[in-house]
C-alpha cells in the first residue's frame, strides 16, 4: 500500500480542511517536491481568509517540530516557509518573525539515517539561510518586491 | 502539572541521562522552544532540580551543557529565572572533587563561567543570551563612556574565562570515542566567544569615535589584540574536528587583529 495511499485516508479521517491537505502534501516524506506547483497553491492560500492563513501555517509549525526520523518533513517546511516569505503574504513575514526560534533551533538539527548518513546538514543549511533572510529586512524587502515583479509577468 | 510539563520533564530528563555523548539535539531544543511558547523557565528549572545531577559526574556535565544552551538560545525571561536560581547552580559546582577526574574539573570550571555569564547579563540587561550582534540594540549609543568601560571590561573578562575553559577542554581530550560529551561543550562557547568577539569590535570603534587617542583606551585596544590571538588559535583548533565543522559554522579569524581606528563600515576616522 503507497504511503500517498495511506495519507489520502489519514487525510480524511482527520477532517484535514483542503488547505491542511496541500500543506501535508508539500511537505511528506516522499523523496522528491514540493513542487513549485504546490508551493504556489500554499501560497495562494495565505492571502486568502485568516482561517485559511492559520490552518497553512499551523501544520507547517507541526511539521517543523517533527521528529528526527521524519527529517523530510522539517527540510520541506523549510523550503515551503521560505516560499512563503518571499511570495505568500505579508502575514507570513510576520508569523516566521514571531516564531523565529523555531527557525533559529533547527541551526543545530542532526540526524543520522541507518546509513550513519547525517541528514541535518540539509536542514541546517536551510534553517542558517532562512534566518539571516528573516534578520536581513532590506534584502527581504527587495526579494518580496522582485518576487511580486516576476509573479506579474506570468500572470 | 500540565501535559506540556510532563513532556519538559521528560527532554530534560532525556537530555541529561548518563550516557557519555553529547546531550541529544532534540531534547535541549525541546527545553528551548518551551521557553518560547511559554515565556518563561521556571517548570525547566524546576525540571532540572529533580534530575540525580549529583549521582554521575557525566549527567551533571551534560546538565550544565543543557543550562548553557537554554540560556542562550531560550527566551530572554530565562536568564532572570535563572538569576533567581544562582545559589542551586552555584551549590553544583561543588558536587564533585574539582581536583579529581577530568569531569569534575571541567563542571567546576564550566558552572563558574554559566555563575559569571549570569552575574553579566544581570548588569548588562541589554544583551541578548548569545550575543547577537543583529539584536543588540542600547550599548553601539552608550553616551557615557564610564558606563561603556564598565561593560567592555566585563565582557572581556567573560571572553577570557571562555578561553580558560575551552584549553581545559582540549586538555582533557583524548582519542575515546566517548570524547565528543567533552567536544560538544564547545558549541556554546564557539557562538558566545563570537558574539562577544564581535561586541567589543564595534564596541571599541565607536569608544574610539567618542573619546579619541586615550590613555585607558589603549590598554583596552591591547587586551583585545591579545584575545583576538587566542580566539583564532581556538577556531583554527575547532577546525580540525570534524564533529564541530559538519555541525556549525566555525568563524575564521583573520591573521591581524580588526583595526579599531575606524568604524564599522571601514571609513577612517579624521
Amino acid at each position: 500500500m503507497s504511503k500517498s495511499f495511506v495519507r489520502s485516508i489519514k487525510n480524511v479521517a482527520n477532517g484535514y480542511s483542503s488547505a491542511q491537505k496541500i500543506v501535508r502534501k508539500a511537505t511528506s516524506n516522499d523523496p522528491s517536491g514540493p513542487t513549485t506547483y504546490d508551493m504556489e497553491e500554499i501560497a495562494s492560500y495565505t492571502y486568502q481568509s485568516q482561517t485559511d492563513f492559520l490552518e497553512v501555517m499551523d501544520m507547517l509549525d507541526r511539521r517543523l517540530n517533527d521528529k528526527g526520523k521524519n527529517w523530510r518533513h522539517v527540510a520541506k517546511s523549510l523550503t515551503v516557509l521560505d516560499y512563503l516569505v518571499r511570495y505568500g503574504s505579508e502575514k507570513c513575514v510576520l508569523w516566521s518573525k514571531d516564531n523565529l526560534y523555531i527557525v533559529k533551533t533547527l541551526r543545530e538539527f542532526i540526524h543520522f539515517d541507518e546509513m550513519n548518513n547525517d541528514q541535518g546538514a540539509i536542514i541546517r543549511v536551510k534553517a542558517k539561510e532562512l534566518v539571516s533572510l528573516l534578520q536581513d529586512d532590506e534584502r527581504l524587502n527587495m526579494e518580496r518586491s522582485a518576487a511580486q515583479r516576476s509573479q506579474g509577468n506570468h500572470s | 502539572m500540565s501535559r506540556a510539563e510532563v513532556d519538559l520533564q521528560n527532554s530534560v530528563k532525556k537530555a541529561c541521562n548518563n550516557d557519555e555523548v553529547p546531550p541529544k539535539r532534540k531534547h535541549v531544543r525541546a527545553c528551548i522552544v518551551y521557553t518560547w511558547d511559554h515565556k518563561n523557565s521556571r517548570a525547566f528549572w524546576n525540571a532540572v532540580k529533580i534530575q540525580p545531577l549529583q549521582s554521575d559526574e557525566v549527567q551533571l556535565f551534560k546538565a550544565l551543557i543543557m543550562i548553557h544552551k537554554v540560556l542562550q538560545e531560550g527566551h530572554p525571561n530565562t536568564l532572570k529565572d535563572a538569576y533567581r536560581n544562582r545559589d542551586f547552580l552555584s551549590s553544583l559546582s561543588s558536587v564533585f572533587p574539582s581536583h579529581g577526574t577530568a569531569y569534575g574539573r571541567l563542571i567546576n570550571q564550566y558552572d563558574r563561567f554559566i555563575l559569571q555569564k549570569l552575574d553579566f547579563h544581570r548588569n548588562n540587561p541589554g544583551f541578548n543570551g548569545i550575543f547577537e550582534y543583529e539584536e543588540y540594540i542600547s550599548l553601539r549609543a552608550v553616551n557615557d563612556p564610564n558606563e561603556g568601560f564598565e561593560s567592555i571590561f566585563q565582557l572581556m573578562d567573560l571572553q577570557d574565562s571562555i578561553n580558560d575553559l575551552q584549553k581545559l577542554i582540549f586538555a582533557t581530550i583524548n582519542q575515546t570515542p566517548n570524547n565528543l560529551c567533552k567536544v560538544s561543550a564547545l558549541v556554546p562557547l564557539i557562538s558566545e566567544s563570537y558574539g562577544i568577539y564581535k561586541f567589543c569590535t564595534s564596541m571599541l570603534r565607536a569608544m574610539y569615535q567618542q573619546l579619541g587617542d586615550d590613555e585607558a583606551l589603549k590598554m583596552l585596544f591591547e587586551r583585545f589584540d591579545s584575545q583576538h590571538f587566542v580566539l583564532r588559535d581556538f577556531y583554527t583548533d575547532c577546525h580540525a574536528i570534524k564533529f564541530l565543522t559538519s555541525l556549525i559554522t566555525i568563524p575564521r579569524l583573520s591573521n591581524n587583529p580588526p583595526n579599531l581606528q575606524v568604524t564599522d563600515e571601514g571609513t577612517p576616522i579624521s
